[in-house]
């Protein structure tokens, strides 16, 4: 595989690896609102993460060295296979013959033979080491071509073993070890995830791996290495199918933080719109109430207006009417001048009414008076008469005494008559300077 | 409309809530690779311990409330003020769901 298509590839799988680890997370998060924990979906999400996580530790291993497969320099204590005791040239995988105790003098062999059948600890395939892959092959070429594995592809030609990442640093060599160990033991059941081991076991297939294996025939070996390829295929079928769940639930998860965000968006706007509207809304009722307030305010207005008006023409007329029934008169102003003027009018009407009553009877009474005084005067001339005639006719007789004692009765009517004359005279003038008076005090009251 | 209201959100406070709220995001999906990770370990171990798992798990409950508030804030047009009062109002003892 070239270089590019390498880091691709490497970056698609951490990509996955996070996207695995965060539906895990999302799974748990789950559990722990709901308060239901379910530890076998757990262990599943855990062996899908994990999965992805060995494939992406295979795809980051550095690759075996072209020629030499890399079994020769190892230590001489820890894990070894037969294979140590090959000779130094040249290529060798599994099928050297191998002088061992418990070995047979067979061609191929695996690791697997390191077992020895009688030993019943380990009865079933034993664990894949990463130099199992190797014994297989028949060839150099197909040796050097299984170093870098194909991770978390469904192809077949997979069905190599993957090589245990050496120690990076990540995590220690020990966890290495075990998940290539764990990879290993789970038996080839179809769909069904590996599950982890403990280490411990690692160590006891470790030990015995390095007993003498048996020799099994060829056709053994094909099986055996087909079964290898087809639980290899199968892994990497349901890695493919995990990730594709997985990147599917990445999408539809994607798709449905989208659509929220859309929904609340519409939501905000919505509400947004609705609050423009009812503010509208209110703006426009306080214009129309704000409308009538000043359409009241300018009909109170002109009504008030006319009001005035009217008041001032009533006042105009009636200082009009006051001035025309009284020319002399003050001019009166305001609200009151009407009963005030009436008022004047009718006192004044009842004062000339009296004055001229007044005035009737006084003119009455002096026209009586002057009757009388003339009635008195004639009285008075008819004894001034009847005196000339009583003193002619004395005279006539002068020659005889006149008897003294019927003169003096004479004189006292005469003067009684002239003393009625002289208090009726005073009588009217006292009553023409009364009416005289009266005729002045009412040409003043005019004025 | 909310329960407040009474002031205007400003558009400094406005970015610095949608800012806030991405970093929620961000913070949100590295705590559950965190507690994703937690559980293969476990797995690995062969023992789930349910106390670490809801410890985690109440982080990215404590994120989403969070998350929640904030966003409510920009939906309703909260000021910081508004929206602090309103943290400090919800701020009730929480349910633990996981128990």
């Amino acid at each position: 595989m070239r270089k590019g298509a390498l880091k691709k590839k490497q970056r698609q799988l951490e990509e996955l690896h996070l996207d695995r680890r965060e539906a895990l997370g999302e799974l748990v998060l789950g559990m722990f609102v709901q308060g239901s924990w379910d530890e076998a979906i757990m262990s599943r999400g855990a062996a899908e993460v994990r999965e992805v996580a060995e494939e992406l530790d295979a795809l980051a291993a550095p690759p075996a060295p072209p020629v030499d497969s890399g079994e020769h320099d190892l230590a001489p204590t820890g894990e070894h296979t037969a294979e140590h005791s090959m000779p130094e040239t040249g290529e060798h995988t599994g099928t050297h013959i191998i002088p061992g105790p418990g070995m047979p003098d067979t061609a191929e062999h695996t690791q697997e033979h390191a077992v020895p059948a009688a030993t019943p600890a380990v009865t079933e395939p034993g664990p894949k080491k990463p130099e199992a892959g190797k014994t297989g092959s028949d060839s150099p070429a197909a040796t050097a071509e299984s170093a870098p594995p194909k991770a978390g592809t469904p192809k077949p030609d997979s069905g190599k073993p993957r090589t245990p990442k050496p120690d990076t640093g990540k995590e220690s060599s020990a966890k290495a070890v075990a998940a290539a160990a764990a990879a290993a033991s789970t038996p080839p059941a179809p769909g069904k995830p590996e599950t982890p081991k403990p280490p411990a076991s690692v160590a006891v297939e470790g030990k015995a791996e390095a007993e003498p294996q048996p020799k099994l025939s060829e056709l053994d070996l094909l099986e055996e290495k087909i079964g290898k390829s087809e639980s290899q295929a199968r892994t990497a079928a349901e890695a493919a199918k995990a990730s594709t769940a997985a990147d599917s639930r990445t999408e539809l998860s994607a798709i449905t933080r989208e659509i929220e965000a859309d929904r609340t968006k519409l939501t905000s706007t919505l509400s947004t719109a609705s609050a423009r509207i009812a503010d509208a809304e209110k703006r426009a009722d306080a214009a129309e109430a704000k409308l009538a307030r000043e359409s009241a305010a300018n009909r109170e207005a002109a009504a008030g207006w006319v009001r005035s008006q009217a008041a001032e023409i009533e006042a105009d007329a009636a200082l009009a009417a006051e001035i025309a029934a009284d020319p002399d008169g003050s001019p009166d102003s305001g609200a009151d001048a009407g009963p005030r003027q009436a008022e004047l009018e009718a006192r004044i009407r009842t004062l000339e009414t009296s004055l001229e009553a007044e005035k009737a009877s006084k003119i009455e009474a002096l026209t009586i008076a002057e009757s009388r005084l003339k009635a008195i005067e004639e009285s008075a001339r008819e004894a001034e008469k009847r005196v000339e005639e009583a003193e002619a006719s004395l005279s006539e007789a002068g020659t005889a005494p006149v008897p003294v004692e019927a003169a003096p009765g004479i004189v006292t009517e005469a003067e009684a008559r002239e003393a009625a004359v002289v208090w009726l005279r005073g009588q009217i003038s006292a009553l023409r300077q009364e009416i005289s008076k009266g005729e002045a005090s009412d040409k003043k009251g005019g004025t | 409309m909310g329960l407040f209201g009474g002031g205007k959100q400003s558009g400094r406070e406005r970015r610095a809530m949608k800012d806030h709220l991405v970093e929620l995001d961000e913070l949100r999906r590295k705590q559950l690779r965190d507690l994703g990770a937690m559980t293969v370990e476990m797995a690995e171990a062969g023992r789930f311990d349910r106390e670490r798992l809801s410890e985690q798990a109440r982080e990215v409950v404590g994120i989403d409330r969070e998350a929640d508030l904030i966003a409510r804030g920009l939906e309703e047009g909260l000021t910081l003020e508004e929206l602090e009062d309103l943290a400090r109002s919800d701020d009730e003892p929480a349910t633990d769901p996981g128990k």
